[in-house]
Parts: structure tokens; sequence; C-alpha cells
């Protein structure tokens, strides 16, 4: 469905240094640095698939989302998505694709969503039965019902993502390009958000690229993720595997009556002790045994071993991945 | 085409909408509409009690290029003024991403999305002063006077159009939009009068430079019978090689819009 080969995209940016002697140089004189945004990146997705992307700030992730859906032109490499390449921006290309981006809207600020969702009937030029259809659906599936009628100037930020997920789905697109859905977002709205995009998914196999700040909305989503730093890509597959190469250890949290005096080091890692409560990061092998030992030799309240929290993972990938400086 | 027209009506529909939120604004706009035509008028009156020629002009036949200027006026304000301050905030804001990824005509998009469907009120007064002056001077346009008054008409606004969008377009570079409609608006002021009126350098500029001029009095002229072909043919022309420069010129702020932005 979509495929990415040794993509690059560089901007140049004048350079501006402070102070009003370099704003007057900088009139007529301008100096050009070149920014490599996006190096070298290939990769596949497959029809169907919920991909996600994850970076940090100024990684490149709307670089290479606005290159996939034809807003920027890529500096070299190939795109294809469907059988179109995204920059030429052609009419059907459009028309199997959406964007939600969730620090932009789309609606009109003043009249109630149904205006928009109708505005975009016109311009997608779908007829009155498939819009009734689609519409009758996505009202269902995000619970729209009552916000429909409400100026969306009075929508909440939640129902107002709610209602940009329903006008960027009406023209039924086969992909679906989501920058930062949840972004801003209450944790009960995002859960729903986040539902939705599952259950939409299922139903229709649309192909869905999302990037997001929040490690739920990856781990919640998407069963492969894409890692992109200093423009490059430093890890493409399976979020599972990812967490195993790169966190061999699980989170062992003790609730004890009382705290022993032991060597914490001869089991794992220390991530904090307070009170009763010590947390430690055992490697994989040794969580049985360890916890075997805490239960039989002291008096344990409570103990809980999770895989440890996906930030962590990511920051380490971050950190080991990545050659030194840019 | 026909998808043009039902996405234009759409819009339209959803502008009405919109502007039916603030209700208490129709009235005003029905007073200063009143109001700005009647100061037009009186303004003209004044000119007229020391003279009863302007620029070879009589009365009547200046009430007709007044009326002419109210209509196309009304037609800007309907259509374009609305969408020039929308274009600036679509490109600092980022959303004008949202309108390159519809399967539509951007430049048709951001020309015609917003419209101020009161303003309508203008153009049926210019309209009215139109025929007003036409029976002030006992002048029953022939048939032909009026296919030429149209087409001259629609090479106006089509001109009037393109001009526009070419100045709208340098806010992918600019910044502050109200100054721009103040150059605008100035040079459209130009056109309330007959073009006879201006003389040297700057009849030169606004006949064949900036033609504004040209975008009232062809049509004004046509309906008063003192058109001729070659001159409305040449309007035509000037109308079409415009909406072309305009076009190119949008294309050409769009490539560097899509190579550079983040």
């Amino acid at each position: 469905m979509i495929e990415v080969k040794h993509l690059h995209k560089s901007f140049r940016v004048h350079v501006r240094k402070a102070g009003w002697l370099d704003a007057v140089r900088h009139l007529w004189k301008r100096e050009y640095r070149v920014v490599e945004a996006v190096k070298d990146v290939s990769f596949t997705i497959e029809k169907g698939e919920i991909v996600g992307f994850l970076g940090p700030n100024g990684a490149g992730k709307t670089t290479t989302m606005k290159m996939l859906a034809g807003l920027l032109h890529p500096t070299s490499g190939e795109i294809k998505v469907g059988e179109y390449v995204p920059f030429e921006q052609r009419a059907e290309f459009k028309k199997m694709m959406s964007l939600v981006m969730g620090q932009k809207s789309q609606l009109i600020w003043d009249i109630p969503p149904m205006e928009t969702f109708l505005v975009n009937k016109a311009i997608y030029d779908i007829d009155d039965r498939a819009f009734r259809r689609t519409l009758d659906e996505l009202v269902e599936l995000l619970e729209l019902e009552p916000l429909l009628t409400k100026p969306t100037r009075s929508l909440s930020l939640g129902q107002r993502m709610r209602c940009e997920l329903a006008a960027a789905l009406l023209h039924r697109p086969a992909i679906l390009f989501l920058d930062e859905p949840t972004i801003g977002l209450d944790v009960h709205t995002q859960e729903k958000v986040r539902r939705f995009i599952a259950d939409y998914n299922r139903e229709h196999q649309t192909t869905i690229l999302l990037t997001s700040h929040y490690m739920g909305d990856v781990t919640a989503l998407c069963d492969r993720i894409m890692i992109i730093n200093y423009g490059q890509l430093i890890y493409d597959g399976e979020l599972a595997v990812l967490t195993e190469k790169l966190a061999p250890y699980k989170r062992l949290e003790v609730q004890f009556a009382e705290v022993p005096n032991v060597r914490w080091e001869d089991y794992g890692e220390v991530a904090e002790i307070e009170d009763g409560n010590v947390v430690l990061r055992v490697m994989r092998e040794k969580v049985a045994e360890v916890s075997a030992h805490f239960l039989q030799h002291f008096r344990v309240h409570d103990i809980n071993i999770q895989d440890p929290p996906m930030e962590e993972v990511i920051t380490r990938a971050f950190q080991e991945e990545v050659p030194h400086g840019s | 085409m026909g998808k043009y027209w039902r996405m234009f009506r759409e819009f339209f529909r959803a502008c009405l909408v919109e502007e039916l939120e603030y209700r208490s604004e129709f009235l005003g706009n029905l007073i200063s509409s009143f109001f700005g035509i009647g100061i037009a008028i009186l303004t003209m009156n004044i000119f007229f009690y020391q003279t009863d020629r302007l620029g070879g002009w009589s009365y009547a036949d200046v009430l007709v290029l007044l009326g002419v200027f109210n209509t196309l006026k009304g037609l800007i304000d309907f259509a374009l003024r609305p969408n020039m301050p929308r274009l600036l905030e679509h490109v600092r804001r980022g959303t004008l991403d949202y309108i390159l990824t519809k399967p539509v005509d951007s430049m048709f998009y951001v020309s015609f999305r917003h419209l101020v469907f009161w303003r309508l009120i203008d153009v049926a007064l210019g309209l009215g002063l139109v025929v007003y002056g036409l029976a002030e001077k006992r002048y029953f346009p022939s048939f032909v006077d009026i296919v030429v008054f149209f087409i001259t008409m629609a090479a106006a606004l089509v001109l009037i159009y393109s001009l526009w969008m070419m100045l709208m377009t340098t806010s992918f570079w600019v910044i502050r939009i109200d100054d721009l409609s103040f150059i605008f608006d100035s040079f459209f002021e130009t056109a309330r009068f007959p073009i006879g009126m201006y003389r040297g350098w700057v009849r030169v500029v606004l006949t064949y430079v900036l033609p504004a001029a040209v975008i009232t009095n062809m049509p004004a002229l046509s309906l008063l019978g003192k058109w001729n072909i070659s001159t409305a043919l040449i309007v035509g022309c000037l109308a079409v090689v415009f909406l072309w420069l305009a076009r190119r010129f949008w294309r050409f702020a769009l490539r560097s819009y899509t190579s550079a932005s983040s």
C-alpha cells in the first residue's frame, strides 16, 4: 500500500543571529544552512496495517508524513502510495487518503460540525446514499449524535477531535494519516479515540500511519512501530520484539511488611525504594527465581511484575541505537 | 464543471448558515450599503453643480458608471474580500495542508470558500443605479449593447479576480495582510470615475498597467451604446492573460510552499 525507498528531505533555512546589527545585515546578505530532516528512509506498509511512527520532536516524523500525503516534495527518493506518487497531487490519490492533525482543525468554527460534513460531501463528490450510510456509521461509532447540531466553537477538545475524525473519514479513505490524534485529550477521551481507531481499522481494513507522543496510543493500537531519530529510521518491527531487545528486564515491585536489610544489587537494578516499597529492574530469566526468594524469606504484602513502561524502552532506543551527535 | 458549481452552492449554503449565526449584522449591513451608495451619488451631484461634463461624461452616464462600480464592488466583497485574510490564516496556522489534501482545485477553494452573502445587496443597488441612470438619460440599450455589456462585465470580473488573486498569493511571503487590502482598495477606488478625468501618465497606467479604469468604464460605455468591438476584444484578451498569470503565480507560490515549509 505504501512503499518508500531511500527517502531524503532537506530544507534550506537561513541562519540568524540575535541583535539588531545582524538583523540589518540580514536584509541583504543571508546565510543559509541545509538541514537534513529525513535521511535515507525506506519502508513498506501493507494494506490494513496500523503502524506507529515514533520519535522525539523534530525527528522527522511529520516531515515524512507530509511527504506521504503529498504536501511536501521529497528532495530525493521514491514514494508510492497505492498506485500514486503523492506529490503529483492527483485528485484520485487525494480521494483515497485522509489526514488528521491533532493540532489543526478543519471544522468550520462558528457552525455545527454537520455543516463541515456537508461541505466535505460536496468536495469529495459523495452521493447522498453513500454519505448517509457512512455518516450514520460514524455517528454511532463516535457517539456524535448530540454534537451534530452544536456550533463547533462550543464543543470540548475531545468532542471536536471525534468530529475531526468523522470529517476525515466521510469519503472512506483507504489510507489514514494521523498526526498526534490524541494530543491534549484527557485519558478517558484518549481511550475512546483509540478504541474507535482500532475498531474502524478492523472493520474497513484501512491502512493507518500514526504519530504520537503518547505511548498509550502506540501500545494500544500498533503491532508494528517505526522509530525515527535525527531523520533516520532506527527501528522498524514488532513492538514486542523491541521491548525484549532493549529492555531485557521486568519491573518487579514488592511491598514488604518491613524492609529487609539486604544488598538489592544482588537481585537487580534499583529503580526506587520508598518506605516498604521496593522497585527493581530484574533480568527476565531471573524474575521467577527472585520473586520466589522474596516470598520465601521475607514477609511480603504485595508483589507485582510488569513489563517496563514504553517510555523507558523508547528512551533507551534513542540512546543506544543512534550514532553520537547528529 | 458541474462538480464545481455544486461545490460553490454548498459553500454558499454553509456561509449562509454561518452568517445567520450573527443575525444582527444583517440590518447594520443593509443600512451601511444604502448609506454608501447615497454618499457616492451625493458626491457626484456636488461635482455636477460646477460642471455638466466629467471627463466627457454627462450626469446620467456617470450614474451608470457608478452603478457598474457598485455592482463590481459588491461582487468583490461577496466572494473575494472574505477569503483574503483567511488564506493568510491558512498559511500561518498550517491548515492550508487540509486544503491541499482535498481533491479540488486549491485556487478555487481558497478563492470561494467563504462568501458574505449580504454583500449582494450592493450588487442589487448597483444594478438599480444602472437602470436609473439609463432612465435618466432616456436611453434604451439595444440587444447588442447588452451582450457587449455582459462580455465586458465578465472580463472586468475576471480581471479584478486575477489582480486580487495575485495580491492574495503574496501572503505566502508577506505577513501583514491589511496593507495588501489597502493597496487593492486604493487602486480600485480609481475605477469610480470616468477614465477621461485622468491625465498623462496616470491615465496610461490606469489603462494598460493596472487596468482599473477599463474595468468599470468599458461595461458602462457598452450599456450606453458607445462600445467598439476591438476594445471589447482587447479587454477580453487582457482578462484571459491576467487569469493565466494569476494561475501561474499561484502554482509558483504553492510549489515553494510545498517544497519548503515544515
